[in-house]
């Protein structure tokens, strides 16, 4: 299983699991990053990390360290 | 069930004092509103349109997050605005969260004003779907309404108002349209809030039915909890096992909750609080799906278009710098002029007058000197501050209300993440170069306390503006050929120290879980000039109130220091000087032991620049005090106005030129070649260049101090900084010092 730290810009996915606990996973279900939820890779900064997704058509950006924890399944 | 409304009666009378205080005299009702919403949903535009100049800005009790009050009076009632940190939801785990949630519950305003960007309509809700949990009336202000607009969206706001038991109102805070209609929603509201009561929102069979069962549990075994919370809302809380909550009621029963929950946790698992917010989000899409209804054919947006370019890999890093620079530049070269201006009036005619006055009134020379060298020169020493914090707090205030502050931390954070920062710690930092001052107040620009905290402490360690006249006088005495390179290496010794004591906090003080940086990249928007006046004129209100009365004192008593015992004739058997023989032996292995040299540090602690003029002093005291030359006071204040317009002008070519800081070359002036003489026969080159450093590593100016305690509501983090900088000046003073030595480079 892939997680959303090692999509490319432009990959588009569904969030399958959110592999974190506590504070991190609240925050980010009150983001809507929520299981079921589709998202597309928007950007990667300059220098490669935070990364910028589209999610509930809004923009979020966030370190690939958190994005790790978010387990994903591309759409082709 | 009991009636929320009833419940609310009852709990308003004894609990709350703090409201007791601003029934106003005349006995009327005071409708208490609380407003709430999302960041970045345009609430402080809204707040501004609707109460502009009677707004008051304070700190939430105990902690740096700002507050702003309002109370006016609207076709008869008076209404007092509370705002609420911005938040995405009410979960227990943020400051601004905590906040928010413990004012609505604890103070139970008579209505919330729950503003919602219209062009985000889902994210939104979340956070309308938690607050309906509370009982308490709900005006809703569906802002950027033109923008959904323009946008094409059509939104059912019937639809919305029934469904969800609010009154709603389309506006556009930046175009002040609608806001009248909100105001009368908000009086029609708190009239009759019987008959504006929220809905109670389904969250699914299986959380319902634990909720009911729970809410039973606690009616019979804790009634008095729901005397002292809206009950819906204390179930869910429990439900969620909310820390916050769970410690605030002292609730145990755990045989109780597992009871309640056990067949929800059969059905979907051990993670209520997960569960939760997936009934909330769903409800809030559901209802955007009923109620908004957008164009099928879809453009790309602006923001899309413009992010494409700024966030660009190869273009992203370059745009900022330049923007950087820009801001940078705007700040410091638009302000000097009018700096420049109050420093000389305030030295100038206005000390004359005051002399003049106190002469004719027979006044004795000792309270002149108060008067001009003390209070008229502490109160200039605060208002040269005044326009460089009002530029910057503008600008800065436009990039956050702009959205390009959200990508200048996106493009940052990896770099500023490394020495345990944030990518918005770079805006603050970069101020610093400028004036230490400024970069302190834009830390409020950070969320989270653990990075605004380091941010803080390490700002200090960028040599500011007011550092620069030390350099100049020593390294023009010293190395006159290369003193570009020198000035240059105490600049890179600044950072470098800054990036090591990073690591160094990191590792120690700021030790844990490094805080996350899960942040919205909102739309582009033009923030209305309107509301970036009021913001910026309340930040300039505050430093001058807050931060002034101090630095003024300060001045005062320094006054006292150099002028005590009075008709002192050497600067050495002043308080100051005094001090300074007391101080001089600890400064011995430095290079630099002198009373002379210890007496100007501690006068640098008002402001950096200080240090030089102490020196011209002490080493090069004015042979006599030459007359000058005083012009008639006609004259003069032709003068005032003349040379504010020379500001002006000075400020307008500042920024058409394409010089960078301009300060380098006037600093240059003859004056200061007495001065030179005196220091080469005092210092080596290795001393100079130990004292620079520690001028530029020793604790920050008193105005620095201020504007710390200010934002950080006390003193312990400059206590902080003034500890590890007193270390780490001495320390890079000293290793430069006996190093140089050793190495041979002392003669």
């Amino acid at each position: 299983m892939t997680n959303l730290s090692m999509l490319k810009p432009g990959d588009r996915a569904l969030i399958s699991n959110i592999g974190t606990k506590g504070a991190l996973r609240r925050r980010l279900m009150d983001m809507g990053v929520l299981v079921g939820e589709e998202i597309r890779v928007e950007k990667v900064a300059p220098l490669g990390d935070p990364i910028d997704i589209k999610i509930k058509s809004y923009h979020l950006s966030l370190r690939k360290t958190e994005a790790e924890e978010i387990g994903v399944e591309v759409v082709q | 069930m009991k009636s929320v409304v009833q419940l609310k009666d009852e709990v308003v009378a004894p609990a709350d004092g703090y409201r007791d205080a601003t029934v106003d005299s005349g006995a009327r009702r005071v409708i208490t509103v609380a407003v709430a919403g999302n960041p970045n949903a345009g609430k402080s535009t809204l707040i501004n349109a609707i109460a502009g100049s009677r707004l008051h800005v304070g700190n939430w009790p105990g902690v740096t997050v700002e507050k702003k009050e309002a109370s006016f009076e609207h076709q008869g009632t008076r209404i007092r605005l509370v705002d609420l940190p911005g938040t995405y939801s009410l979960s227990p785990y943020t400051q601004e969260e905590i906040i928010a949630r413990d004012y609505l519950v604890q103070e139970r305003p008579d209505l919330i004003l729950n503003v919602v960007d219209s062009t985000n309509l889902e994210r939104n809700l979340y956070l309308t779907v938690q607050i309906l949990e509370l009982g308490i009336p709900v005006v809703m202000a569906l802002n950027m309404s033109d923008e959904a607009q323009e946008k094409g969206y059509r939104l059912d706001v019937k639809g919305i108002e029934e469904m969800l038991g609010v009154v709603a109102v389309p506006t556009a805070a930046t175009r002040k349209s609608g806001l009248d209609q909100l105001l009368e929603a908000v009086v029609a509201t708190a009239a009759a809030p019987k008959l504006r009561r929220p809905k109670k929102l389904n969250y699914g069979y299986d959380i319902e039915t634990a909720a009911e069962l729970l809410a039973r549990e606690l009616a019979l075994e804790s009634a008095p909890l729901l005397e002292r919370f809206p009950e819906r809302w204390l179930v869910l809380k429990i439900m969620e096992r909310d820390e916050h909550v769970l410690r605030q009621v002292n609730f145990g029963d755990e045989a109780l909750l597992e009871r309640a929950l056990h067949h929800l946790r059969s059905e979907h698992g051990d993670d209520v609080e997960s569960l939760m917010a997936e009934a909330r989000y769903g409800l809030a899409s559901g209802l955007t799906r009923e109620v908004l209804r957008k164009p099928e054919l879809k453009k790309t947006e602006l923001t899309e278009k413009i992010d494409r370019v700024v966030l660009n890999r190869f273009l992203g890093i370059p745009i900022f710098l330049g923007a950087m620079w820009l801001m940078f530049k705007l700040t410091f070269d638009l302000s000097k002029p009018f700096g420049d201006w109050i420093n000389d009036m305030t030295g100038g005619p206005f000390k004359h007058w005051a002399s003049i006055l106190l002469g004719a009134i027979g006044a004795p020379d000792w309270t002149v000197s108060l008067a001009t060298e003390g209070v008229i020169s502490g109160v200039g020493f605060v208002l040269v501050f005044v326009p460089v914090i009002f530029l910057m707090m503008f600008f800065i205030t436009f990039l956050e209300g702009s959205g390009y502050m959200a990508r200048a931390a996106f493009v940052m954070d990896r770099a500023m993440h490394a020495i345990g920062l944030h990518g918005k710690s770079f805006i603050p930092m970069l101020l610093g170069f400028g004036c230490n001052v400024p970069g302190i107040y834009a830390t409020r620009t950070l969320e989270n306390p653990r990075d605004k905290a380091l941010t803080a402490l390490l700002i200090p360690l960028m040599s500011c503006g007011a550092r620069l006249p030390v350099y100049v006088v020593f390294t023009g005495a010293f190395f006159p050929r290369s003193s570009g390179t020198v000035i240059w290496s105490l600049y890179v010794m600044g950072i470098a120290l800054a990036i090591v004591m990073g690591l160094i906090f990191k590792k120690t003080l700021f030790r844990g879980e490094a805080p996350m940086f899960i942040m919205e990249l909102p739309p582009y928007r033009m923030p209305s000039l309107h509301s970036l006046c009021v913001h910026t004129w309340e930040k300039g209100k505050h430093f001058l109130i807050k931060a002034g009365t101090y630095i003024f004192a300060v001045s005062v008593l320094v006054w006292f220091l150099l002028n005590l015992p009075w008709g002192v004739e050497n600067r050495k058997d002043s308080y100051l000087g005094q001090a300074g023989q007391v101080m001089a032996p600890a400064l011995a292995p430095l290079g630099f032991g002198t009373w002379q040299a210890a007496s100007s540090l501690i006068t640098g602690v008002i402001a950096k620049e200080i240090v030089v003029g102490t020196m011209g002093e002490i080493y090069a005291p004015k042979k006599e005090e030459a007359k000058q030359e005083f012009k008639p006071f006609g004259e003069e204040v032709k003068e005032v106005a003349v040379s504010f317009g020379k500001a002006c002008r000075e400020s307008v070519s500042n920024v058409v030129s394409t010089f960078g800081i301009t300060s380098l070359d006037t600093q240059e002036k003859e004056e200061r070649s007495a001065l030179k003489g005196m220091v080469l026969k005092t210092f080596t080159p290795l001393t100079a260049y130990a004292f620079m450093a520690f001028v530029l590593l020793y604790m920050p100016c008193m105005v620095v101090a201020f504007a710390m305690r200010q934002e950080f509501n006390g003193w312990k983090w400059f206590g902080v900084a003034f500890a590890y900088q007193t270390v780490l000046a001495w320390g890079m003073a000293c290793l430069i010092y006996q190093g140089g030595t050793l190495l041979g480079l002392g003669g």
